[in-house]
């Protein structure tokens, strides 16, 4: 299966403080990839620089190559707008805006797309519907975002995200601040998203890693350590620290 | 360790006492200062107040003119100060959050904020009433606006930071443009505490009379030319009650009464207004 997602020799540095030492990582499309590892590691230093999302604070910057369907996307000359159009992000706490539930969908839209009202009224349910949320906020698209439940804010997050039609979604923790129940339900979503889309995901929960994804890449102090398909990775690792993490031994 | 506990309940409950009874002291001067107003104020309060001009000295009258003198310049000063202190505070928590300038910048704006009113005053009418040879309300209006506008800044700048940053990457990560997001996400989530800030603005330059003494004056007329001296609330208020009037006093008593339940009143329907917004959207 061709890379989506690919980096070559990143090094990413906070300040003078060298956060990822040289990583290589390739992500298949149309896959659900965690990335796992102890606190600190990099994981989520290595999620945010898919989306380029570290330009915004100075004094971040990232060295070597990241690369979406063969394009290097943290050049000079890749559009970020086209960038964060094809890769959508989900944070760990849900980020609806201060807006009906029907704008939080729209109003991103209407940034990229001029849709007439039947039409923007279509790509919203179909956003909350992908996100498995339409049920339950059919009747009260016009009240405020912020009424909903934490689980469905952030299924209304990743609604959000979907509605532009992104190829890969970025996810750092999304359910680590949610109920068993809400975090079942987006996973469910996940493994039905990974049909259309490259799904990375940073997780701190070794057992949603085994549950969901399709592959496994395990980080230690700003390195890859090991990569690799689910069951290789959970039953047979071949590095010792991996077997060490996984198995709990630490973290 | 007994007598370690005992003697830490102690001073605890100590303490509570003296905190109870620190906030009971502030509180009576509060209500004290409340309960005299209303009860000379409303001596006075009678629909003439808003009806009737100030009158001479031993005739009835009203304050009509005082009100809407008041009102034209506080309306002026909002729309002068609050554009620009708004702005400025989005410079501040957007741009400028740990910048050296932004530094300077809040350093200059907390002088200006407990810069005296009186010296505002002064200077506005060295700028704006004396190479026109005369008070205006336009010079008031001025002179309000200077003073609105560090507290307007200074609360927009706060209010705006307070909006978490997570919220600020998510519009990133959609690839909204920064002035979309400053709009149309970052003041929607901000927006109680900018409007709760030009409200407290507002109720402080209500009551400014320095400023006003050197700027608008004060007008025993009627007028709807905000180029020459116009009657206002405060400054009546202090003419009045420095007169050997028993109806100009009662008068004073009544604007008081009436500014200070206009301050009140502003800021109890706005927090109900935002609050209801919030919850439905």
């Amino acid at each position: 299966m061709p890379a989506k997602v690919e980096m070559r020799n990143l090094g990413f540095f906070y300040g003078g403080r060298r956060a990822l030492k040289d990583v290589s990582a390739s992500f298949p499309a149309n896959t659900i990839s965690a990335i796992i590892g102890p606190s600190g590691c990099g994981k989520s230093t290595l999620l945010r620089t898919v989306n380029g999302i570290y330009e915004l604070y100075p004094g971040q910057r990232a060295e070597g190559e990241i690369l979406i369907d063969g394009e290097a996307v943290n050049s000079k000359r890749y559009s970020r707008a086209r960038l964060r159009r094809n890769v959508g992000m989900v944070f760990q706490k849900p980020t609806p805006f201060v807006l009906s539930i029907f704008e939080n969908i729209a109003f991103p839209v209407r940034h990229y797309e001029r849709l007439s009202r039947r039409e923007m009224d279509e790509r919203v349910e179909a956003a909350l519907t992908q996100a498995a949320l339409w049920d339950e906020v059919k009747d009260k698209l016009k009240r405020s975002a912020l009424t909903l439940s934490g689980g469905q804010q952030q299924r209304l997050c990743i609604a959000r995200t979907l509605a532009v039609r992104p190829e890969v979604l970025l996810l750092d923790e999304p359910t680590s601040a949610l109920d068993p129940i809400s975090t079942a339900k987006i996973e469910d979503l996940l493994t039905q998203l990974a049909r259309q889309l490259t799904v990375l995901i940073v997780t701190h929960n070794l057992q949603q890693a085994a549950r969901i994804s399709h592959k496994v890449i395990f980080m230690l102090e700003g390195e890859v350590i090991e990569a690799g398909d689910r069951e290789e990775l959970f039953v047979n690792p071949r590095d010792s620290r991996t077997s060490d993490y996984v198995t709990g031994r630490f973290g | 360790m007994n007598a370690i506990i005992v003697r830490r309940q102690m001073v605890n409950a100590l303490v509570l006492v003296a905190a109870t009874l620190s906030t009971a002291f502030g509180l009576a001067w509060l209500a004290w200062i409340l309960w005299t107003t209303a009860s000379k104020g409303a001596a006075a309060l009678r629909p003439a107040l808003f009806t009737q001009m100030t009158p001479p000295p031993g005739a009835a009258g009203g304050l009509l003119n005082a009100f809407a003198g008041s009102f034209a310049m506080i309306v002026m000063a909002i729309v002068i100060g609050t554009p620009v202190g708004v702005l400025a505070g989005t410079y501040l928590a957007e741009f400028a959050r740990k910048t050296g300038a932004g530094a300077v910048i809040r350093f200059v704006n907390d002088i200006l904020l407990s810069a005296p009113s009186i010296v505002i005053g002064l200077f506005v009418y060295q700028l704006a009433v004396r190479p026109f040879g005369h008070f205006s309300g336009y010079a008031g209006a001025i002179a309000l606006a200077m003073i609105l506008l560090p507290v307007v800044v200074r609360t927009s700048d706060e209010a705006l930071q307070l909006v978490p940053d997570p919220m600020r990457e998510a519009a990133v990560a959609l690839g909204l443009p920064r002035w979309k997001i400053t709009t149309k996400v970052v003041y929607r989530a901000a927006s109680t505490g900018i409007v709760t800030g030009i409200l407290l603005a507002v109720a402080r330059i209500s009551g400014e009379t320095a400023p006003l003494l050197f700027t608008a004056l004060n007008n025993q007329y009627w007028t709807s030319d905000l180029s020459g001296p116009v009657a206002n609330i405060p400054v009546v208020i202090f003419q009045y009650a420095l007169s050997p009037y028993d109806s100009w006093h009662a008068l004073a008593w009544a604007g008081a009464l009436i500014v200070t339940i206009f301050v009140l009143a502003l800021g109890i329907v706005t927090r109900i207004a935002l609050r209801q917004r919030h919850r439905h959207g």
